[in-house]
């Protein structure tokens, strides 16, 4: 067996707790594959899946908690610098405050299953005053069940994980760089995405006070308020001559609206 | 949403709604 392998399993639980805790925290290391390899080491008695659960669980409630504990203090203003830094587009804060109305804290219990939402599930519910116990609870829930989903897969595949591991072992620190490529490819791939999504909005977001020049000057576009209904619940006001939209209501406000026709969005 | 809808044209408005009410811009009642 090589010292890669060796250092895995050596440093294995600090690894795995670290692992969970970076992506937890935001950092763009998925802790899934980890997990499932830790889950096929335990199965080969490697590793203690017992203390592997006990270290992901405490490292995820740690960073949770922290984000559930700054939601509490700055409020909504920490979601929206979680947009910024995501690299998932798709998580916008809307959608992520609309489930959490919907489901309140039991969206915790899948909130990992989910991405993009994991990570803002915990300060959308320090922002929304939840108990810090319930919060505990629930996310400490949701966190055994992602956490022992990894580890029995990884279980239940480790022949086939076994291979790989070999494989990985046989190529040495190749296989650092190899995986080091694969993420450094994945934050790539999630930054074109990104960077796509803004040329598609053409990247010319509107200053607000450019808007406000073109409502004073009658020339402003169609204004779309897109905030969450819970957000308008908060703050019922809204940018003058701004038309409020639903998503079941979209297709019958904008029917009639040539393509070509300049909106301007706004969320919180 | 709307960009699925085949709307070219959407611009997202920089810094949202607070932006607005940081910059102190008249605001309606919904």
């Amino acid at each position: 067996m090589t010292q890669l392998i060796h250092s895995v399993i050596r440093y294995g639980v600090p690894l795995v707790f670290l692992n969970v805790f970076l992506e937890q925290i935001g950092a763009p290391v998925p802790a899934l594959p980890t997990l499932i390899v830790a889950g096929a080491l335990s199965a080969d008695g490697r590793m203690s899946s017992t203390h592997v659960l006990v270290a992901s669980i405490v490292a995820s409630l740690i960073a949770d908690w922290i984000w559930f504990l700054l939601g509490r203090r700055h409020g909504y203003r920490v979601l929206r610098t979680l947009c910024r830094i995501s690299l998932s587009p798709d998580s916008c804060v809307r959608e992520t405050e609309a489930r959490f109305e919907r489901w309140g804290l039991k969206s915790l219990l899948i909130a990992k299953f989910i991405p993009g939402f994991s990570l803002v599930a915990p300060p959308l519910a320090g922002a929304a005053r939840q108990s810090t116990i319930a919060f505990l609870i629930y996310d400490g829930i949701g966190a055994l069940l992602w956490v022992a989903s990894g580890v029995v897969v990884g279980r239940a595949f480790h022949h086939a994980i076994a291979d790989v591991l070999n494989a990985l072992e046989n190529l040495g620190w190749w296989a650092v760089a190899i995986i080091a490529s694969a993420i450094a490819l994945l934050i790539a791939l999630k930054w074109m995405q990104r960077r796509s999504l803004y040329r598609r909005l053409r990247m010319a977001r509107v200053s607000v006070h450019d808007l406000k020049r073109m409502l004073d000057e009658g020339s402003a576009p169609m204004i779309v308020d897109a905030r969450s209904s819970a957000a308008r619940k908060r703050d019922a006001r809204r940018i003058p001559t701004a038309v409020v939209v639903e998503g079941d209501t979209l297709q019958e406000r904008f029917a009639a609206l040539p393509p070509n026709r300049e909106i301007i969005v706004y969320c919180t | 949403m709307l960009i699925d809808r085949g709307f070219t044209l959407v611009r997202p408005l920089k810094g949202g709604f607070e932006a607005w009410i940081e910059a102190g811009y008249p605001v309606e009642n919904l």
